[in-house]
């Protein structure tokens, strides 16, 4: 069964469409990721599908429920999203922060309960990040910050992940470290995730399917190493890419000279 | 929150009631006429029927006329206007908002002005001064509402924006109509300036409903509040209402500013600064934030306003003056002891 199933969707701004007629599902406890350019449309449609952007045209529906009809309590019980720069409030504790996760299942005028803090702790101990439960925020590296956002999407208990450019900034140890951790959320969770990520080989490591999304439209659509291997990318790109096999891995190169467009 | 961080706390809201028993206690027993705390128990008791007071009738009118509605508006006032300037801090992520943010000064400056100056042809400030100053001041936040943000779609920079524009607009005619007419200018000064001379227990029963009903919506909005910190799209994907919560508590603050300002004029510095001395003190949750601003707004106007009757009696500071006097040093003060919370 397909967790998220986007159809025919367009969404625009600013006079211009930023997606176009994009259709894609993700089959429920797998990994799919969106990669292409930037200013391809990648985190408007995930943004979309988080149930933060006005669709324009097409649907969205998350566990067979169109998005566009939840209420945002409702919505964020199916979605949780982990944002590409999120707001980091000085002078709160990780583990306050990572309770916001919380919000949807205890209400705004309720506290969180006892089963709302085992689910916080809980987290807190799968991610590693319970020695820094009572540190404020804003003094974590970029690597722990990163996790905590990680552990308040997985507090929220939803079926399904939308997360932007999680890695962005981060150093290989803890780009692996953290894309393992979703890794095994998928694995022995059942959770559903759509991603974006730049990093062509990561994507190509730890997504069951990758969709090429260029110009706001899909490009491609399949196994991650069909699509990575297939000669669009490099059109997509606009420059040569070429991929190399390392024990077993695809790794993407980019060659330096621009590919011409004729 | 850590045990020493509870701590705290605990011993913040101490001081603060303490600091509030103190204000009720002088607001009685400070002023001209000396009537000692315990004559005036005495009394109290002998309203239930226990023993006999010792109060003469004069004495009696002077604390239960006088002083006594006077302080109570003060605590009410005091409380209003600095939870309505937490709020808004929270709800508008900006340090410097205060109540006033939205025009509400100015609308109600203006409305006050022109009861006074124009309608208001005699020689004292019109009784139903209030009531225009009131509807100035909701006039201004509608205003700049639906200017800033076609209703829900409103977002908080839009809103500043338009507030600060309606409230420049206002501000120029209030002062074109203050300056029109010499022979009101100083009545209208002693307006804007804000005092609590005036008090009555009808004033008191007027702004009471306003300021319950809204400081509770407020407080009740502080766990929202705390969510927001993260942003609009993000607290949005946690399930927040964003913009239907930000309706509510900026109409709630707002309404409840109004009332406040209606009855005892433009009171500045209590909304903008309690609120950030009593985050110095006790962390940026706004579920702490709020509720210890109610207590602690509501003793510091009580405070300044003794000092404004008293200082230079028989005649008075304007609060507004005091509030700055006492307020900005204490808060000085407290932010050369206190560093906000690492950036």
């Amino acid at each position: 069964m397909n967790a998220v199933v986007v159809t025919g969707l367009s969404v625009r701004a600013g006079g211009r469409d930023l997606v176009s007629d994009v259709s894609l599902g993700v089959e429920s406890g797998t990994w799919c990721t969106i990669i292409g350019p930037n200013g391809a449309g990648k985190t408007t449609l995930v943004e979309a599908v988080a149930g933060l952007r006005r669709i324009g045209a097409g649907s969205i529906s998350l566990e067979g429920r169109a998005v566009g009809e939840l209420s945002e309590r409702a919505r964020a019980k199916i979605v949780s999203l982990v944002p590409q720069h999120p707001e980091v409030p000085a002078g709160m504790a990780v583990r306050e922060y990572v309770a916001l996760g919380r919000t949807a299942h205890h209400g705004l005028l309720r506290g969180a309960s006892v089963r709302d803090w085992t689910v916080v702790d809980g987290v807190l101990r799968r991610l590693a990040l319970d020695e820094f439960a009572q540190r404020d925020v804003v003094t974590l590296s970029g690597g722990e910050r990163q996790r905590m956002v990680l552990g308040r999407a997985l507090a929220q208990s939803t079926p399904v992940m939308v997360l932007d450019e999680p890695i962005t900034g981060l150093d290989m140890r803890h780009q692996i470290e953290l894309l393992e951790l979703l890794k095994k959320e998928v694995a022995q969770g059942g959770l559903t995730v759509l991603a974006t990520l730049h990093d062509l080989t990561l994507a190509g490591q730890f997504a069951d399917r990758l969709v090429l999304l260029d110009h706001g439209r899909v490009v491609l659509d399949g196994r991650a190493a069909d699509v990575i291997r297939s000669p669009e990318l490099s059109v997509a790109y606009e420059m040569a890419l070429r991929v190399v096999e390392v024990d077993g891995t695809d790794v993407v190169v980019p060659a330096r000279t621009r590919l011409d467009p004729s | 929150m850590n045990l020493s961080g509870r701590r705290r706390v605990t011993t913040v809201v101490a001081v603060t009631l303490a600091g509030l028993a103190v204000a009720v206690v002088v607001g009685l027993v400070v002023g001209p006429t000396p009537i000692g705390l315990w004559r005036i128990v005495g009394d109290l008791f002998s309203h239930v029927g226990i023993g006999h007071s010792t109060l003469t009738p004069l004495e009696s009118t002077i604390i239960w006329q006088l002083r006594a509605p006077r302080m109570v508006l003060g605590l009410l006032a005091g409380a209003m206007l600095a939870v309505a300037g937490g709020t808004y801090q929270g709800v508008f992520r900006n340090p410097l908002a205060d109540p006033y943010l939205l025009g509400v000064a100015a609308g109600a400056g203006l409305g006050a002005t022109v009861a006074i100056v124009d309608i208001g042809s005699g020689t004292s400030t019109p009784t139903w001064t209030p009531l225009l100053a009131f509807a100035g001041a909701l006039g201004a936040v509608a205003v700049t509402w639906v200017v800033g943000g076609r209703g829900l779609r409103a977002t908080p920079s839009t809103l500043i924006l338009a507030g600060v524009a309606v409230a420049s607009l206002l501000t120029s005619a209030q002062t074109y109509l203050q300056q029109s007419s010499t022979d009101s200018i100083t009545r209208v000064y002693v307006w804007l300036l804000g005092s609590l001379g005036t008090a009555s227990w009808r004033s008191v029963l007027l702004v009471l409903p306003y300021v319950a009903v809204c400081t509770v919506v407020c407080v009740a909005a502080g766990r929202a509040l705390d969510v927001m910190s993260v942003g609009e799209d993000e607290s949005r994907s946690l399930g927040l209402p964003v913009r239907r919560v930000r309706l509510l508590v900026v109409a709630a603050s707002s309404l409840g500013t109004a009332a406040i300002v209606s009855a005892v004029g433009l009171i500045g510095f209590v909304g903008i600064i309690v609120p950030h001395v009593v985050r110095l003190l006790v962390g940026t949750s706004y579920r702490r934030i709020l509720p210890i601003s109610v207590l602690a707004g509501a003793a510091f106007l009580v405070l300044a306003d003794t000092v404004a009757r008293t200082i230079v009696a028989p005649s008075e500071l304007p609060l507004g003056v005091v509030t700055a006097l006492v307020g900005a040093p204490v808060f000085v003060l407290i932010l050369s002891v206190r560093r906000p919370a690492v950036r």
